[in-house]
């Protein structure tokens, strides 16, 4: 098994050089490359989380194989975004990222003595592991945006990241895409995450204090404030690309919090 | 004999010609196959082709007569331009042999038009050759060239960036406003001012699907240009709603002081709710005022900016200039090559022809003066010349098929020349490639590429080794013919 999740990290390695030589000026060719190997990577990933289910460790067992997951899902929406959109230089951003998430999962030990799932635990997970995928995605493509915007109001017209690749409008457009699919699915997360606390005796008392279930409530409440600021107040572009960033931070956070809590 | 060597271009271009002389050569398009059809009928011609661009009037042509051929078409071109030859004279180029093929390649590839690099000249090529081919005036070789030329194209296109950045300021403003937009079909482009400046740009705009409004300060200006390009006008009092319903604007007033300063800018992004707006600002004195840049989701470009990109962009395809250059070089290598190689099969046999049927026209009158012997020994006179012929054959065949020297006369020209003989190229396929990679099922796609092959040979674009002199055993190899005839692939 460690020998197969070392591949894995491996190709998605691979594929991150290439899309960032892309991005570095080494051409059209090593997108092209990149997508490929990312193709590869997502296949045997795709193939790692099947055996694990095999093993009992499906993929909203623990919180580990829920991050494995969420890369799973950034990897294979990227890719699948990439056919139908031009998003090479997206990827020096989006599979990186993938790769983090994929080591985080692997190398951090799985939870010794993980409370006792159930299914309402592991609705929360399955969709909060959804929720993050999709928001991964939405910050990649802010990420992008304000590159590109950036350098067409600073007039390095040579430089423009997105000449190749989306326009700002797409990039816009596609973020909130995500946003709005991505934010249903992280209430009903938020919903079933509180039930389960609720139901687990935590969410009344000092336990209720616990940062990470704040952070997750600001994440909610960020991205909804997008939500409504974007159909209400024609908010996009720019602003839209940072508030988008913020909840992401906020999702984060809230896994980071989740994962030093359980280490310890 | 027909080679390579018969191939001629002669013609003016924006290097040796300025308009005023290559107005008066151009030919308009309904007019070109007639012109075909009497070019192929001036002495020395054997097939003609005519480029005919507002930057060229060239005449690829295969001669029989070189120097008949140059002189027929040099009066021809001085005739139909009413001008004096003396006068066209000194504007003239002439090429011949691989020169001209070479300088059919880098016409194609775009190294040598105005703009190098421009997408248009492709096309125009391949009118050239559809055209050639309509009047029945492209045989064989030109052809062989102009299927060449369309492929060494399309590979300079895809090996090097020599068209990917745009160089005239309108394209790169237009590519600069893709950045934000993506495409234009929808999109509504503001034209500020009625100057011609914007008139090239918005025209592009508006091939690709976006709407166009002009405003002007005096409306009847305005309703000029609105005809001119067939749009709506937006009164002038109303500059803000103006802005706030576009999402480009191309500013070109005549104005002293900015017209789109940052108050109004700043009023109509209110109304736009963020929307982006791209400010295209070819005026000089500037229309829009710089600080607007600064507004959210205002993208603004003056001329400077568009010139700067431009340039820099041409100084790339400078760069990528000579890499196409070496491309062009390496594939006319490559095709002297392959059309050598082509002919080595034919030449063989015509030569096998030439000197066994000799022999044994001698042998024969010898043994028809020699009633006296019996049959054996007439026999033994006829095997016995057979087999000299045969045995002095076999040397110059061998070197013949394994001649791959590049410099001097190629052996299988200098034996048709000391040989005097007649090979008629066995390849009707202008999309030759087909052929030579299988030549067995080549008779049955004959037919069907000589139409499409000009057209879409590019599907098949391995650069596949075309022969090694080993390609001519297709149906007609052996096929030494007298006096060919010209050959309209067409008809």
């Amino acid at each position: 098994m460690a020998t197969f999740t070392a591949i894995q990290i491996g190709v998605y390695a691979i594929a991150s050089a290439l899309y960032l030589g892309y991005l570095l000026g080494l051409g059209e060719r090593s997108a092209q490359l990149g997508r490929l190997v990312l193709a590869l990577g997502v296949l045997l990933h795709f193939s790692d989380i099947g055996a694990r289910c095999l093993h009992r460790q499906n993929p909203v067992s623990s919180t580990p194989e829920a991050m494995g997951f969420v890369g799973f899902l950034t990897a294979a929406g990227f890719l699948g975004a990439s056919f139908r959109y031009r998003l090479a230089a997206a990827g020096a951003f989006a599979v990186p990222a993938v790769l983090a998430l994929l080591v985080l999962a692997r190398v951090v030990p799985a939870e010794p003595g993980a409370p006792a799932m159930g299914t309402l635990g592991r609705t929360h997970i399955f969709l909060a592991t959804v929720g993050v995928a999709v928001f991964t995605l939405a910050a990649v493509l802010a990420v992008l945006y304000l590159i590109e915007d950036r350098q067409l109001k600073h007039k390095r017209f040579g430089e423009l990241i997105g000449r190749a690749g989306a326009s700002l409008e797409t990039l816009d457009r596609l973020a909130a895409r995500c946003v709005s699919f991505g934010f249903p699915i992280f209430t009903l997360a938020l919903l079933t995450g509180a039930l389960w606390v609720a139901r687990l005796g935590l969410l009344w008392g000092a336990a209720a204090m616990r940062p990470e279930y704040l952070l997750a409530l600001a994440t909610w409440a960020a991205f909804g404030v997008l939500l409504v600021a974007r159909v209400g107040a024609g908010w996009q572009g720019r602003r839209a690309a940072w508030l988008t960033l913020g909840g992401f931070g906020g999702a984060m956070l809230v896994l980071v919090v989740y994962f030093l809590r359980h280490a310890a | 004999m027909e080679s390579l060597t018969d191939v001629i271009v002669l013609g003016v271009s924006h290097r040796t010609a300025p308009v005023a002389v290559r107005e008066k050569l151009t030919v308009a398009d309904d007019q070109i196959e007639p012109a075909l059809r009497r070019a192929v009928a001036l002495p020395g011609i054997r097939e003609v082709a005519l480029l005919c661009t507002c930057n060229r009037v060239e005449i690829y042509a295969v001669a029989a007569d070189r120097e008949a051929a140059l002189r027929a078409l040099g009066s021809d071109l001085a005739v139909r331009a009413s001008v004096a030859a003396a006068e066209l004279e000194p504007h003239l180029y002439v090429r011949a042999d691989a020169e001209a093929v070479h300088h059919l390649f880098r016409v194609a590839s775009s190294l040598d038009s105005l703009v190098v690099g421009e997408p248009q000249i492709l096309g125009q090529v391949k009118t050239t050759h559809d055209l050639a081919l309509r009047a029945g005036t492209a045989g064989s070789i030109l052809n062989l060239c102009f299927s060449r030329a369309f492929r060494v194209a399309r590979r300079v296109r895809r090996e090097t960036a020599i068209a990917r950045n745009p160089v005239s300021v309108s394209s790169v403003a237009i590519e600069l406003a893709r950045q934000v937009f993506g495409g234009f079909e929808g999109r509504r482009v503001l034209i500020v001012g009625a100057g011609k400046m914007s008139d090239l740009a918005a025209r592009a705009l508006q091939g690709q699907g976006a709407a166009l409004t002009v405003t002007n300060r005096t409306a009847a200006r305005a309703d000029e240009l609105a005809a001119r390009m067939g749009c709506g006008t937006h009164p002038w009092d109303d500059l803000v709603g103006a802005l706030a319903a576009a999402d480009i604007v191309l500013a070109s007033t005549g104005a002293r002081e900015p017209v789109l300063t940052r108050a109004l800018v700043g009023r109509a992004q209110k109304l736009r709710r963020g929307r982006p707006l791209f400010l295209i600002d070819i005026a000089v004195p500037r229309d829009v005022e710089p600080s607007c840049a600064e507004l959210e989701g205002i993208y603004l470009a003056d001329i400077d900016d568009l010139q700067k990109v431009a340039a820099g962009h041409r100084d790339g395809r400078r760069g990528e200039a000579e890499q196409a250059e070496s491309i062009v070089e390496q594939e006319l290598a490559r095709f002297i090559e392959s059309f050598r190689g082509r002919q080595v099969g034919p030449t063989v046999s015509a030569l096998r022809a030439r000197v066994l049927s000799l022999a044994k026209t001698e042998a024969e009158k010898l043994v028809a003066g020699m009633p006296h012997l019996a049959e054996r020994d007439r026999r033994a006179i006829l095997d016995f010349a057979d087999s000299v012929a045969k045995k002095l054959l076999h040397a110059p065949q061998m070197a013949l098929k394994k001649d791959t020297s590049g410099d001097g006369v190629p052996l299988v020209t200098a034996v048709q020349r000391l040989f005097d003989l007649t090979v008629v190229e066995s390849v009707e396929d202008p999309g030759g490639e087909a052929r030579a990679r299988d030549s067995r099922d080549s008779a049955s796609r004959d037919s069907a590429s000589r139409d499409s092959a000009s057209r879409d040979s590019d599907s098949r674009d391995s650069d596949g080794r075309d022969s090694d002199g080993r390609d001519s055993d297709g149906p007609a190899e052996d096929a030494p013919v007298a006096n060919q005839q010209k050959k309209a692939s067409g008809s």
